[in-house]
């Protein structure tokens, strides 16, 4: 199927020639995103400059029937920004403005084409940051973030995107442009900017994205413990959260993970079964306390060696080496697979234990990274794609991860996305009312279903395959 | 009770409730008059479970706050929402509420995790999840924050919780116009000082006070409160403030969202409020000027008619 001749005239006309693409080579560019196991070629790519320039083509698309999906940096992980069959890209590449920074109110107003790590440096000097922090921050963009809700490692104590948007304006799948939201908080009615966060770009596209600023600490402390095994770590992370103490992020990394890593970047962390490394933020008499209180914890749990960072340079170096830790895999593996599962914080020990059961019963090795605070795991499934029978060993062993997770009162995604990826999944954890209440949203945005078809619900599901989402499974008779 | 009301004792007589009406083309009200049928949820009103270790729990919405904020209590958490009154958390979400500690843990849509609701039409549906972090599907526990009542009916709710601090402290700062409570909030702005609320009493015939919550360990609370004392001045006070503030947030009329750096303008026009200067917060004894745009408030209307096309809540 190819975009009619009189639609892509009024299309390149809507942005410019000159943001277009079109020849056949420069389209493959968009044919997926971070999961490249999905690949769909557009049509077309566009990359307007204005948020008119989005409306026109929206519009364009909507008269002519066209799905459409919405890009930013591409570095999604669940499929979300794979084109459609027959459909065009908005690539909002282009748009990467910093329209305004407002420090007295602690609001930085910008095109969703920022990258999450200009946000920050550009009030840094001023002495604020923008709190979520994606490993993939250097690249991956607001508009991105916004359409994932993405999270990072520090959102343990400061929240996700959600937490941290005020304001958006939207382009409607029919070419309307809302605002939602503002620089003041909490907004009388409904909270559609909070049910639009994370919507996987199936609502609408951004165009202008209020975020509020967080002060920088007086004081960050970071801890870096190594453990025999990742369950002993994971130990550490309950009774730290059992003491009542919320640290900034913390993070384990297993023996394979850290092997892969030390190749990578040399960060230079322990010999050991498992790292822990947490960070502690605030006014320094209370970082100063709970490091204390944490440092006695991992001795408890059997932490062999314990480290604090002493200044800026060997924090971030500690940092450098988990940020790295998915690129670092293609050091020990030709290929990965990155799982995204959560479950409980109780449950950590139990689950992190299953999955070495599981990865041995497949044959196949796992790495374990993860936001250990908030149960946020991500297992890394090695495998070789020229190998087809382990390939498929592969999926079945990332697919056995997601349902211990689920199981276990965890959720299918915590920060990737459904996507492609897990949307004949979304049934394990919601049931077909859950679903069609979900699709009345979809359809009150997008009632022509043209806005990033076929992502997050599932195709088809066959009768009796839904599960009992976690609520429903506490009853209170349901 | 009056005779229309209806108190289901689980979901799915709720459920039942709302089905048979909607069937039946009756109008039906969530926890207030209007309707030929009021449903309540003082008989859902139970704790399904608390996970302590997960500082999380899910609750049925008709509870009350005081009630389970005493049960948390007791594993030293709590749910930190501080709304004056004692709301139920069905409450606290369909009105999106939150008192002075706002500042530091948000307001009832950023605590929480998954709800079970039912729809006019007798539809349950879930959402979110119950672990703190998810992001499956869409997150209608978000939408139904600030409903009112008009997409469907909590029924129970997944949340996260906090542990009790150690300590809390309370500093009291005179504010004698708009013009040196602007610029107490700039310097608490940009100080490093982590307050877990600043709400500022504003009465500007009478005198206003600026009051700042510390919480924390016994050291850690110690050293900003002093630090605080040096930065701003002020008394340390007993906690009584908070009442006074509460009580004036019950006072208002209305709600004004407005950008933090306005906030003398604000305070120039109008006599009394109560304001939560950091997140841009104004409780104003008269009804705020309407904030929504014409095409928002088009987009709601469309999303209010996919969750009730009959018009059956009231």
């Amino acid at each position: 199927m190819s975009l009619a001749p009189e639609l892509v005239r009024a299309l390149v006309d809507a942005v410019g020639a000159e943001n277009v693409v079109s020849e056949p080579a420069d389209l493959r560019t968009y044919e997926c995103d971070g999961l490249t196991s999905y690949r769909v070629v557009p049509e077309l790519v566009l990359l307007p400059r204005t948020a008119e320039q989005v409306q026109a083509a929206v519009r364009l698309c909507h008269e002519h029937g066209v799905p459409f999906v919405a890009r930013g940096a591409g570095t999604g992980l669940s499929g979300g920004a794979v084109p459609c069959p027959g459909g065009i890209v908005i690539s909002l590449a282009r748009m990467n403005r910093i329209l305004e920074i407002d420090l007295e109110s602690g609001r930085i107003v910008v095109e969703p084409g920022v990258t999450n790590l200009d946000v920050s440096k550009a009030v840094v000097p001023h002495g604020f940051y923008y709190a979520p922090d994606p490993s993939s921050q250097q690249v991956c963009t607001i508009g991105g973030n916004v359409a994932e809700n993405s999270g990072g490692a520090h959102c343990l104590k400061h929240g996700f995107t959600v937490n941290h948007v005020t304001g958006l304006e939207l382009v409607l799948p029919d070419g309307e442009l809302v605002t939602l939201g503002g620089k003041g908080l909490d907004p009388p009615g409904p909270d559609l900017l909070g049910a639009f966060i994370g919507s996987e770009g199936t609502l609408g596209i951004v165009t202008k994205i209020t975020l509020r600023l967080v002060r920088s600490p007086e004081a960050v402390r970071v801890l870096l413990a190594g453990f025999d095994s990742t369950e002993q770590a994971g130990a550490a992370v309950s009774d730290v959260i059992a003491a009542g103490i919320l640290p900034a992020a913390m993070e384990i990394m297993d023996r394979l993970t850290l092997e892969a890593v030390e190749a990578a970047v040399h960060a230079g962390y322990p010999d050991a079964g498992a790292v822990l490394i947490v960070e502690l933020d605030g006014p320094t008499g209370q970082a100063d306390d709970d490091l204390g209180r944490v440092e006695a914890i991992c001795r408890e749990r059997g932490a062999g060696e314990i480290r604090i960072a002493a200044g800026e340079a060997e924090r971030a170096l500690t940092w450098k080496g988990r940020k790295a830790a998915f690129a670092a895999m293609g050091r020990i593996s030709p290929n990965y697979y990155v799982q995204d599962g959560v479950v409980p914080r109780t449950r950590l020990q139990e689950v992190l234990h299953r999955i070495g059961e599981l990865g041995r019963e497949h044959g196949l090795r796992v790495g374990n990274v993860f936001h250990a605070g908030d149960g946020n795991l991500h297992p890394l499934v090695l495998y070789d794609r020229r190998d087809e029978e382990e390939t498929a060993r592969a999926k079945e062993l990332a697919e056995a991860i997601l349902a211990t997770c689920i199981d276990a009162g965890g959720a299918l995604t915590g920060e990737h996305g459904i996507g492609l990826d897990k949307r004949a999944k979304l049934p394990l954890m919601f049931s077909q009312s859950d679903i069609e209440t979900m699709l009345r949203l979809k359809a009150a945005f997008d009632p022509g279903g043209l806005c990033n078809p076929g992502k997050i619900f599932p195709a088809d599901v066959p009768p009796g395959a839904y599960g009992l989402h976690p609520l429903d499974r506490l009853g209170g008779g349901a | 009770m009056a005779l229309n009301v209806v108190a289901p004792t689980t979901v799915a007589e709720a459920a039942a409730v709302l089905e048979e009406a909607s069937r039946r083309g009756r109008r039906v009200s969530i926890e207030r008059q209007g309707g030929d049928v009021v449903v309540s949820t003082q008989r859902l009103d139970r704790i399904l479970e608390h996970e302590a270790g997960d500082l999380t729990a899910t609750v049925e919405a008709g509870i009350r706050l005081s009630i389970l904020n005493a049960r948390l209590a007791e594993a030293g958490q709590m749910l930190a929402l501080d709304p004056p009154g004692d709301p139920t958390v069905g409450a606290c979400l369909a009105a999106n509420l939150s008192g002075p500690r706002r500042h530091r843990y948000g307001a009832a849509r950023d605590l929480v995790l998954g709800v079970t609701v039912v729809l006019a039409d007798g539809t349950v549906a879930s959402s979110g999840g119950k672990v703190v972090k998810n992001v499956a599907g869409y997150d209608l526990s978000k939408l139904f924050c600030g409903s009112a009542g008009t997409l469907g009916l909590i029924a129970r709710v997944s949340l996260r919780l906090h542990p009790l601090p150690a300590a809390e402290r309370t500093l009291v700062i005179p504010a004698a116009d708009a013009a040196g409570a602007a610029s107490l909030a700039r310097l608490i702005h940009h100080s490093t000082l982590v307050p877990s609320a600043v709400d500022l009493l504003w009465d500007a015939s009478r005198g206003s006070r600026l009051a700042l919550l510390f919480e924390g360990s016994d050291t850690g609370v110690a050293a900003q409160l002093a630090a605080a004392r040096e930065q701003l001045g002020g008394e340390e006070q007993p906690p009584a403030v908070w009442e006074e503030a509460r009580a004036l947030q019950a006072r208002a009329a209305g709600r004004l969202p407005f950008p933090p750096r306005e906030l003398e303008d604000v305070l120039g026009r109008y006599a009394e409020a109560l304001v939560r200067p950091g997140i841009g917060s104004a409780y104003l004894m008269e009804p705020p000027p309407e904030t929504t745009e014409p095409a928002a408030a088009r987009l709601l209307e469309r999303v209010r008619a996919a969750f009730d096309p009959q018009g059956v809540l009231a």
